[in-house]
């Protein structure tokens, strides 16, 4: 048994340090003026406090917030209003809707992204708006994973005995719905919702594509940096990297704690 | 009067219905449309297809897809195999440090991804430096720059991803197999061989078609690494579209087109294959 | 005239007809209870009292009101339900105020109603809570408290027991009936437990595939089946045909089949003269003990008989022995 164990942790560790080793040897790139020989020399902090200073740069991190924000609300905003009506009047509807949130999965973003560019740039429409055809972009990419989040929490709580529930208690469906389940369901929406900022966060196909340089984020932002300077942009990697992880730390934050809900309850 | 103001209802998923139709629905069927159409002008034929099978670029692009797909999905899965079955044997921190590291460098690809190689292997990149130093030729003189250094870096964005996807199937391995086959007289070897990878095979071809289309679909990785000057289906059909040269949407919907058949087909060949071997596992 | 009616109830999903021409009423201040086996269409005919499922033919009406298409928020209607359905997120003391908060009661008086309420089903000290911090037959009881502090006119109760062990389940039982006849409130208790009916009903209405099979209260379920559904379901009588009990008895019945209890069949090894009997012999083929009774399989010709003697080591019988039963005709209910 422990002989079992030594050598999974190695094999544990073995993968560990091979995931790590870009990121820390791009990390350490960014914190020394000069790495030639075996080690890196002249640690300095510069190239982060010239980002900071640049104004660039934090327009690019102010547009990367924003086209995070407005696409995920509209489709919580969207998938809920949608959910609601099919679950409680229409289940028969459920199974398209579905369809529908699911085929993202399989369209990648290359594909969506110059179908929606071919078919309305340059038609004169109001959807001839760059802005406009990228954050519709943005919902249908996340679209899965914010079905999904919700779908599953509605299932976990319950939800068509929960709103009974409230009903027999005097409440409307649409007052049972957005009071009772939607408060219930919070949790698994920020998860949804958190997997979502990482997707567009890390997106740099649909942007280019679609919005081209116009709209410059900070994946583009660091495309152009890494062209002109290696020091700077792995700044600009670092930031990228650490919101990145910041983000992935939430989702399993919040996991756990509901995890941990749980098997309280289970106890009980 | 009751079942007017429900259908009323539906307006309330109106909202939805127009941003799928919008942006995921007419654009995908009109690329489809699109395919047939010649970029010159006319009706309908299949012309776009002739050229993408006859011009070697095209055919170049979608060779190399799928080479760089399989192989890198091929490494990815026997990676994978052996992360996750540590997974499921390691236990307390390293379990707890393998998840998070795995969960947090998930998201790690594209853009960042390239970049990160090319400061570590790229024509100055302080490994090779380091190769230099110590004089280690074949590091001193990697080119990144080839296929050979794109499907490192895909291996690497796959590795992850299918670990996380191949941990929860090892959960359906249980321990009282292992023991009773240990009782048995078998090796581990033999276990994991004649019951193990067995079990576990629908999860692990899944696994592969998810490893594939990721693979397939991925653009920013080899984008940033390459430019324009790599022959990759993702970069062809962009290419198509954006850019300074004029738009041929028949082309790219073609393109297109083949690169989801590329994905479907995949699909179809895994579930085959479970079904096909799943049926002999329940004979057994 | 009866405080709740069901008219010509019918009700399909699908092609599946779930309640066939149901009628029935029940009176004010009753606790009565829907019994049946799962797919008996027991809890839905209670929710078609809800509002929770649209009846396909038919009127149902409560407290002299037709309420066959009144919004089920609208109905005045409690409702327990058969798994947790308290609301997460909000505290016992929230959850109980729920219903009257929708129902707009001042603040003051909403306070006053759900501590006293919490008082009466013995939560006072859990307000605070949570569900999920709620162990026990406590969410239940919760659930109980935020049902009737609305004061509705009927009390529904769907299997609320069903998913708590055996001894908690009985003196919740008995709590609720206690708490329903001290309100003086009107309940409908669905259940397919017959021992659960027995304890708590006024009335029982024995359900089968959609119809009502028999209504009587529980000694007259108990003594009287009506149909053979009713014999085999409610406890454990031995169901004969006609023929087969003739062949028995020498006593030929007008009837389909005869039911009769186990433990009013009595066995001695003598030939019994009681008056009024049936005697007929058999062969003890097996014992089986059930808690402070001894179940004897009696083989009578070509049938077997159940028979239950109270558990005394002074009398026993061997397998194989030849004992004769009597049972008082009476006891013999004809089908």
């Amino acid at each position: 048994m422990k002989k079992k164990h030594t050598a999974a942790h190695i094999t544990v560790t073995i993968i560990i340090i091979y995931l790590l080793i870009p990121l820390l040897a791009t990390a350490t790139y960014s914190l020394f003026d000069k790495w030639t020989g075996l080690l890196p020399e002249h640690f300095s902090l510069h190239n982060y406090v010239e980002l900071f200073t640049e104004k660039e740069f934090m327009l690019s991190l102010g547009r990367t917030v924003i086209i995070c924000i407005i696409p995920i609300l509209l489709t919580i905003l969207l998938v809920l209003l949608a959910l609601f009506v099919v679950t409680i009047y229409f289940p028969r509807l459920e199974k398209y809707v579905q369809i529908l949130c699911m085929i993202p999965y399989t369209i990648q973003g290359v594909i969506l992204s110059v179908s929606i560019l071919s078919l309305y740039a340059g038609s004169g429409t109001v959807l001839d708006n760059r802005m406009i055809m990228l954050v519709g972009a943005y919902c249908i990419i996340i679209l899965p994973y914010i079905y999904q989040g919700i779908r599953n929490s509605m299932h976990a709580v319950n939800m068509p005995m929960l709103l009974e529930a409230a009903e027999m208690l005097g409440a409307s469906k649409l007052y049972g719905f957005f009071k009772v389940i939607v408060p219930n369901i919070i949790s698994g929406i920020t998860v949804s919702s958190l997997l979502a900022v990482g997707i567009i966060f890390g997106d740099y196909v649909l942007i280019r594509n679609i919005a081209g340089t116009s709209f410059q984020n900070v994946q583009i932002y660091l495309f152009l940096e890494m062209k002109r300077s290696s020091t700077k942009a792995s700044a600009v990697f670092v930031i990228i990297m650490l919101t990145t992880f910041l983000i992935t730390a939430l989702v399993l934050f919040i996991k756990s704690r509901e995890a941990k809900g749980k098997m309280q309850k289970g106890k009980g | 009067m009751k079942n007017n103001r429900k259908y009323l209802y539906l307006l309330v998923l109106l909202p939805f219905l127009v941003v799928a139709l919008l942006f995921e629905v007419i654009p995908l069927l009109m690329i489809i449309f699109n395919s047939f159409i010649p970029d010159a002008g006319g009706s309908f034929t299949l012309e776009n297809y002739v050229t993408v099978f006859s011009k070697p670029l095209y055919k170049k692009a979608i060779l190399n897809s799928i080479q760089i797909s399989c192989v890198s999905s091929a490494i990815g899965i026997v990676i994978a195999f052996f992360g996750a079955k540590a997974a499921h044997e390691s236990n307390g921190r390293f379990h707890t440090a393998f998840m998070t590291v795995l969960n947090m460098v998930s998201n790690f690809a594209g853009v960042p991804l390239a970049f990160a190689y090319m400061i570590m292997l790229g024509n100055s990149g302080v490994l090779l430096k380091l190769g230099k130093t110590i004089g280690l030729e074949a590091l001193a003189n990697y080119e990144l720059y080839t296929t050979h250094g794109l499907t490192l870096i895909y291996v690497y964005f796959q590795i992850p991803l299918s670990t996380l996807l191949l941990i929860p199937a090892f959960e359906g391995i249980r321990r009282e197999w292992q023991e009773s086959s240990l009782l048995l007289g078998a090796g581990s070897f033999q276990f994991w061989t004649r019951v193990g990878v067995p079990v576990l095979l629908p999860s692990i071809l899944g696994t592969i078609s998810v490893l594939f289309a990721n693979a397939l679909a991925a653009y920013a990785t080899a984008y940033a690494l390459l430019m324009n000057n790599y022959a990759l289906l993702p970069i062809s059909i962009s290419g198509m579209f954006v850019g300074d040269v004029t738009i041929r949407k028949g082309l790219g919907g073609a393109l297109s087109v083949i690169m989801m058949l590329l994905m479907v087909i995949m699909i179809l060949i895994t579930n085959a294959i479970t079904r096909k071997t799943q049926k002999g596992v329940r004979k057994a | 005239m009866s405080y709740i009616r069901f008219e010509h109830l019918y009700k399909s999903f699908g092609q599946n007809e779930v309640l066939k021409d149901i009628n029935l009423e029940i009176e004010q201040g009753q606790l009565v209870t829907l019994l049946g086996p799962s797919g008996c269409g027991k809890s839905t005919l209670l929710r078609c009292l809800a509002g929770l499922e649209a009846v396909t033919a038919g009127k149902v009406y409560l407290d002299g009101a037709d309420i066959t298409n009144v919004n089920p928020k609208d109905r005045d209607v409690g409702m327990v339900f058969q798994q947790y359905s308290l609301f997460p997120n909000l505290n016992v003391a929230q959850n109980v105020a729920f219903g009257l908060k929708m129902k707009k009661v001042p603040k003051e008086e909403t306070d006053r109603r759900v501590s006293e309420i919490l008082r009466v089903v013995g939560l006072s000290d859990k307000a605070g809570q949570y569900p999920s911090q709620l162990s026990g037959g406590q969410p239940q009881r919760a659930a109980l408290a935020r049902a009737i502090v609305i004061q509705p006119k009927v009390l529904l109760l769907d299997e609320p027991l069903s998913a708590i062990d055996a001894l908690l389940r009985r003196s919740l039982q008995i709590e609720i009936r206690k708490i329903q006849k001290d309100l003086g409130m009107t309940a409908i208790f669905v259940t397919h437990d017959q021992d659960e009916a027995m304890v708590m009903s006024d009335v029982i209405h024995l359900m089968h595939q959609g119809i009502i099979e028999q209504s009587a209260n529980p000694t007259e379920m108990y003594t009287r089946p009506a149909t053979k559904f009713a014999a085999t379901f409610i406890g454990h009588y031995n169901i004969l045909s006609a023929a087969e009990f003739g062949t028995l008895t020498g006593e030929k019945l007008d009837c389909q089949d005869v039911a009769f209890r186990p433990e009013a069949v009595e066995i001695t090894l003598q030939p019994s003269q009681r008056e009024n009997c049936y005697h007929w012999k058999g062969v003890i083929d097996d014992s089986l003990p059930h808690g402070n009774i001894l179940r004897y399989a009696v083989r009578c010709g070509g049938t077997q008989v159940d028979v239950d003697v109270l558990f005394r080591t002074s009398m026993m019988f061997d397998h194989g022995q030849e004992i004769y039963m009597s049972i008082k005709k009476e006891n013999c209910i004809q089908l």
